[in-house]
């Protein structure tokens, strides 16, 4: 891969071989847990149902999310638009 | 390929203080991506807000920032512009702030016409201060002082600056991410005053009092109520009502004004106040 993949130690990763279309691709996917507030936009935007609300007792509103199947991504990017609070990085 | 944020951001300041799903967030991100669009050295550039949820964005920002007074961004940037005209010089601020409580100021600037660029937040009700109506507001709305619902029109922030004088007017929503960043970039690029308005869910504040008091619902009225320019030249009044019209409304570059000496056009407001500067200094010398 020539991409610098450049995800912050704290944050989880998921990765993947995918194909898009007849492109031979590799995702990672990095996710900031402490950051996360659970909001669900994630979940909303995905057109491939990556991401799934998990339930967690320390967060306020006792959710976040984690990535289901990251070989499911196709790398729209809109989950990493989307997030308001900087914690999902796809490379 | 991942968007590198971390360079822009104070790392210790975040996670922010926005609610979870707020759309400041979203609108934060597109302008941060216009700025590497833009290619421009952190240190040219001030970020000068005002008072608001909208405001503490520049908190955030890891460049020249200004919290300012209520409403008086605009005034400190204009100041901040005449005085080092060769910076780039950003507001980010709230519906409240722009067109409430700095009515006066963003008319003003727009008139003027200043190489400034005003990104404008509207989510619809003042969000910090307890979800108060503001000059956004729908009409029939609920808001913490409207309770029976809105009875006031509302301002068209974009046609509002359209008419001021803005050479660069346009509207995209939260839910249009890469739209955003698009416009701001045009927005940055553009010589004169450039406003975006961007419009963003409230659902804690707004919300809550409308049924939809989780932002995927917000976001969701929000993309409802979406109506591209092209479409909307051809509705009629009564079918826009209550539409939020997303596009560019004016891109033009400032008429050259001619000034004193008919070989030194004038573009821009910054440059016809270099020249007063120097004939002060060239006063003062005799």
């Amino acid at each position: 891969m020539s991409e610098k993949i450049n995800i912050p130690e704290h944050y989880g990763r998921w990765e993947a071989d995918i194909t898009i279309g007849k492109k031979e691709d590799h995702v990672t996917i990095g996710y900031w847990r402490d950051g996360c507030k659970g909001c669900g936009i994630c979940v909303d935007v995905c057109p491939k149902k990556v991401w799934e609300i998990i339930e967690a007792k320390d967060k306020w509103n006792g959710q976040v999310v984690q990535v289901t199947d990251a070989a499911k991504c196709i790398k729209c990017m809109l989950c990493e638009i989307h997030c308001p609070d900087f914690c999902i990085k796809i490379y | 390929m991942a968007f590198e944020y971390e360079k822009y951001l104070r790392m210790d300041k975040i996670p922010h203080l926005w609610c979870p799903g707020c759309g400041i967030g979203v609108v934060l991100k597109a302008m941060l991506r216009s700025v590497e669009n833009m290619g421009w050295d952190k240190n040219d550039i001030a970020f000068v807000s005002g008072i608001g949820c909208t405001s503490r964005a520049p908190g955030y920002i890891d460049c020249n920032t200004l919290h300012t007074t209520h409403g008086r961004a605009l005034s400190f940037a204009t100041g901040i512009k005449l005085a080092q005209p060769a910076k780039h010089v950003v507001v980010f601020s709230g519906d409240g702030d722009a067109t409430a409580i700095g009515g006066n100021h963003f008319i003003h600037a727009c008139r003027r016409n200043i190489d400034i660029t005003l990104v404008v937040v509207n989510n619809n009700t003042y969000g910090m201060t307890g979800g108060q109506h503001s000059p956004t507001t729908p009409i029939g709305y609920k808001a913490s002082t409207t309770i029976y619902g809105n009875i006031d029109p509302t301002f068209d922030i974009c046609l509002l600056a359209k008419a001021a004088g803005a050479s660069y007017v346009a509207r995209a929503t939260v839910n249009k991410g890469k739209m955003l960043e698009k416009y701001i970039t045009k927005g940055f690029e553009h010589k004169g005053f450039s406003v975006i308005v961007a419009t963003a869910n409230c659902h804690t504040q707004f919300g809550r009092k409308n049924k939809m008091s989780d932002p995927i619902s917000a976001r969701k009225w929000i993309e409802s109520r979406e109506i591209p320019i092209d479409k909307a030249r051809n509705m009629k009044a009564l079918e826009l009502n209550d539409k939020i019209i997303t596009g560019e409304f004016i891109s033009e570059e400032p008429e050259q004004t001619y000034w004193e000496n008919y070989n030194h056009p004038i573009h821009e407001y910054t440059e016809a106040y270099q020249r007063i500067r120097e004939k002060a200094q060239a006063q003062d010398k005799h």
